[in-house]
């Protein structure tokens, strides 16, 4: 199952937070976006699962266009969506959140078992199934909205910021944690401003800027391109400066999937 | 004692039915985030729909009242599918305040056609006679009441607690965007929920109808007590619903016993106010932060429509010319309603100061119109006071009280701030009834003398023709004079971000006192116009189903126009009178017209008109501004 974005534009009201967004994801791969606060990442994340529809392009899950579906075809087809901030049903209990997070699929998708593995690596939520979700701490709400996505069994999990205000010691498990559902062939398309971490527990990663992918590549590469050091790790452009064998191949890189002109930074 | 328990137990009666009122309030709006003003009306509808089948087609009662329950839930699962759920993905709460306040106008309308205006009673399911419980005395008719009330709300519970489709209402209540992304249908539960509220009120129309007359617009008197029961206990949560409205009945019920029960109205106001003042989310919270509170702040308010000044003057000075030449072409009864259209017009323009440009929602400008109209007519006949000072002091009376309310009610928002002023504008009208020595109670205050100025007497429809239109020249310049200049800026920003105007040192609190100050004035110097125009003045002509219809002339005519709501005024008072043998459609078609207007045309019928007219050369009126 593989996803893929042609052209596609989006946004609120009448004006394109979007534009012209071609991305894809491939079966059992993780792909990052990276970028700022405000760049986009959000909106793409939505306009996938289906909470906006694009306002032009094409989203095809599989080959097949799903961007004129409603948002519960979209998760019955295999595409969940954690979102950020993770909008849980606060005042419900943990297990009625798990189980709304199945109202989708009653008949269980072969790969239903992740959720049973995931749960074993949070035994927090198996202890406190009756206590309420919004009395729990960040990094157990962020557990609990990543179970309630496995709960529909899906193939493709998008994880919106899910290392947001998590101590480091959280956002490693965190990491772990998405490391292990790739491992059980899910894939994943994680939006991070955190690009350090994103980039080191990814395949690939794609940059996006201002509403715009403006740099996308194999992570090893992104990591270590001087633009993104400079703009999204905290590195000095002197620092990776030295690699010069990396500068070169993240320019071919861009040169070949923008041209020459679709290159902003 | 025996008294006391009987009247403990009249409580719980009359309580049972605002609870089931109230929770048809509180399913709709969990699910939702919206007050559906409608749910009164299904109660009418149902209750009326029995009394057809059994008491003219000799039905039975329980199938009657199963057919009828039927028919009232397919009408509000229309009415959501083509007016509520498509409303809620693009109106403002306020706008779907106004759109279900249509509907229940709507509501009334077709009661109107179908059984007239004169009063129904349902004989009661199980005999008059009174069952003996010991000394105590109880009605059986009460014990359907409570019987079904009960049901129907451990039914609910049940639903809600224990089943997948309860789960799934709970979690549109909770986060509708996360349960849109778990797979839930959130709008087919939306408009679930309204028609459970259908339902859960033609139940409760059907058992209460043997205890009180029916009539057309009984619906809007029930919404009005299951919103306050609601308001009081809580409408985030079901057990507060239910603790208002038995809290409502019981302070109903031994008000009418140990005060008054022309007063007992007047308590239960009082209750809501000092509810909304200390305690503004009610009795009973919820749990958890509701998602109410973020609906109320999103608000994608319209674009303020505005002419070129230059244009304005143009425009202006062609309508004035027409109008000064309408006495020598109209007859009298035309110009009476346009009398009628430029008096209400007055408190229009200081409504839609208020709303359109404040954002501020008023349900009771007409407690302003009765506070002017009933002081200065009472100055007038009984003290012997002459006319311009016993306006003025009409209108003081008005501005004090409209300090004190904004005062009370300034830290309200949205919602609570159009309950506190729709209670104020009942407050006012149990007061009317009330104080009958003053007012002349229910029958109204009569022998009121033509408005006379040193001398002069307005006693033709031409001279208090005259007389209105230079009123509302002089108001509409200066007052859209204020909306051009800092004042009108100021009240855009705070309708926009109020914490945003304050950063931006607008005086957030000065500005809507005196916006809330203006318009009491103007709705004030109306009333007095009002009750010298008539000779006689009634608490209907004033009273709560006048701030619903002024509220519907704003919307119609247009918000923040200040001109707008002069179309919706006339529409609703000449058409009428234009096609008398129509006039029994008059509430239909306005009920009609202003869900419509909400839901189609946010800025209403002139500001429409505003945008379709093209901009030709800068000499048509339509040079548009828009405010940020
Ligand atoms: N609900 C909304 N309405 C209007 N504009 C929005 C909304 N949400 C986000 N935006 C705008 O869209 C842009 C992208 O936002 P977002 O996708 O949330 O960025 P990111 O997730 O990368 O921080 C921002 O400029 C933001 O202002
Ligand atoms: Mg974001």
């Amino acid at each position: 199952m593989s996803l893929e974005l042609r052209n596609v534009s989006a946004g609120y009201g009448t004006g394109a937070v979007l534009h012209d967004i071609s991305l894809r994801v491939a079966p059992g791969e993780i792909v990052t976006l990276i970028g700022a606060n405000g760049a986009g990442k959000s909106t793409l994340a939505k306009t996938i699962s289906g909470l906006m529809t694009p306002m032009s392009g094409e989203i095809l899950w599989d080959g097949v266009p799903i961007h004129a579906l409603p948002t519960a075809l979209r998760l019955q087809r295999g595409i969940a969506h954690v979102p950020e901030g993770r909008q849980l049903f606060a005042g419900m209990r943990v297990e009625e959140n798990l189980a709304l997070g199945a109202s989708i699929c009653d008949q269980g998708r072969p790969g239903a078992g992740v959720l049973e593995e995931a749960l074993r690596l949070f035994p927090v939520l198996a202890e406190r199934m009756a206590d309420t979700a919004g009395n729990f701490s960040g990094g157990q709400q962020q557990m609990l909205a990543i179970a309630r996505g496995l709960r529909a069994s899906p193939r493709l999990l998008i994880l919106d910021e899910p290392s947001l205000g998590l101590s480091p010691k959280l956002v490693a498990e965190i990491f772990a944690l998405i490391r292990f559902l790739r491992d059980r062939g899910l894939s994943i398309l994680l939006a991070e401003q955190n690009a350090r971490a994103a980039l080191a527990v990814a395949d690939r990663g794609a940059v996006i800027e201002n509403g715009r992918i403006v740099m996308e590549g194999p992570a090893a590469v992104l990591l270590h391109a001087p633009d993104i050091a400079e703009r999204y790790l905290g590195v000095g452009v002197a620092a990776t400066a030295d690699s010069g064998e990396v500068t070169r191949m993240a320019a071919r890189l861009r040169a070949c999937v923008w041209g020459d002109a679709g290159v902003a930074g | 004692m025996n008294t006391l328990v009987q009247i403990v137990l009249g409580g719980v009666l009359q309580g049972s039915i605002y609870a089931l009122l109230a929770l048809g309030f509180s399913l709709v709006f969990r699910v939702t985030g919206v007050i559906n003003l409608a749910q009164g009306g299904f109660c009418t509808l149902g209750a009326l729909l029995v009394y057809s089948m059994h008491v003219d087609w000799g039905m039975a009662t329980l199938p009657s009242a199963l057919i009828a329950m039927l028919v009232t839930t397919l009408l509000a699962a229309v009415v959501g599918r083509v007016a509520f759920v498509p409303g809620l993905s693009r109106l403002t709460n306020s706008n779907m305040l106004m759109m279900t306040a249509g509907v229940l106008t709507m509501f009334e309308g077709l009661v109107l056609v179908v059984w007239g205006s004169q009063p129904y009673a349902l004989p009661p399911f199980s005999g008059e006679r009174p069952w003996k419980l010991g000394s105590i005395l109880i009605q059986p008719q009460g014990v359907w009441v409570i019987g079904v009330a009960g049901i129907i709300i451990v039914a609910l519970g049940w639903m809600l607690m224990r089943t997948r489709l309860g789960q799934s209402l709970r979690a549109c209540a909770e986060n509708p965007m996360a349960a849109r992304l778990v797979g839930v249908n959130v709008p087919r539960l939306q408009l679930f929920a309204f028609a459970l509220a259908g339902a859960i009120g033609a139940v409760a129309g059907i058992v209460v109808a043997p205890a009180i007359a029916l009539e057309f617009d009984t619906g809007r008197l029930l919404t009005i007590s299951g919103f306050i029961a609601v308001a009081i206990g809580g409408i985030a949560s079901f057990p507060g619903a239910i603790a208002g409205g038995l809290l409502l009945g019981l302070v109903n019920q031994l008000g009418t016993a140990y005060v008054s029960s022309l007063f007992s109205a007047a308590l239960s106001l009082g209750l809501l106010l000092i509810v909304l003042i200390f305690r503004p989310a009610g009795l009973i919270r919820s749990g958890v932060v509701r998602r109410a509170d973020v609906r109320e702040e999103a608000r994608v308010w319209a674009h303020v429509t505005r002419i070129s000044s230059s244009n304005a003057w143009r425009w202006g000075g062609l309508a004035v010319l027409l109008a000064l030449s309408a006495p020598f072409v109209l007859d009298d009864g035309l110009l009476g309603a346009l009398i009628i259209t430029l008096i209400l017009f007055l408190t229009l323009i200081g409504q839609d100061m208020l709303m359109g440009y404040a954002g501020q929602i008023s349900l009771g400008q007409a407690g302003f119109m009765a506070l002017g109209g009933y002081t200065s007519s009472y100055l007038i006949t009984a003290q012997d006071w002459n006319a311009v000072p016993a306006i003025l002091a009409g209108m003081a009376s008005s501005l004090v009280a409209s300090l004190v309310l904004a005062a009370v009610t300034l830290r309200l928002r949205g919602l609570y701030m159009a309950l506190a002023t729709m209670a104020f504008g009942l407050l006012v009208d149990s007061c009317t009834v009330g104080f009958d020595d003053i007012t002349g109670g229910p029958s109204g205050m009569v022998g009121i003398p033509s408005l006379s100025v040193q001398g002069f007497d307005f006693d033709t429809p031409a001279r208090m023709y005259f007389l209105v239109l230079a009123l509302v020249v002089l108001v509409l310049i200066s007052v859209a004079g204020a909306m051009r200049a800092g004042f009108g800026r100021a009240l855009l920003a705070i309708r926009t971000d109020p914490l945003a105007a304050a950063a931006l040192g607008v005086n957030v609190v000065g500005c809507k006192m005196a916006a809330f100050a203006i318009s009491a004035l103007l709705a004030s110097l109306s009333g007095s116009l009002y009750a010298f125009h008539f000779h006689f003045l009634s608490p209907e002509m004033v009273g709560a189903p006048r701030s619903l219809e002024l509220v519907s002339m704003l919307i119609i005519g247009g918000e923040g126009t200040l001109i707008g709501p002069l179309f919706g005024a006339a529409l609703i008072t000449i058409l009428p009178t234009l096609f008398q043998p129509l006039a029994i459609f008059k509430t239909l078609a306005s009920g009609a017209l202003l869900a419509g207007c909400a839901l189609y045309l946010p800025q209403g019928i002139f500001g429409t008109l505003l945008r379709l007219v093209p901009q030709t050369k800068g000499r048509k009126p339509m040079a548009r501004e828009q405010a940020a």
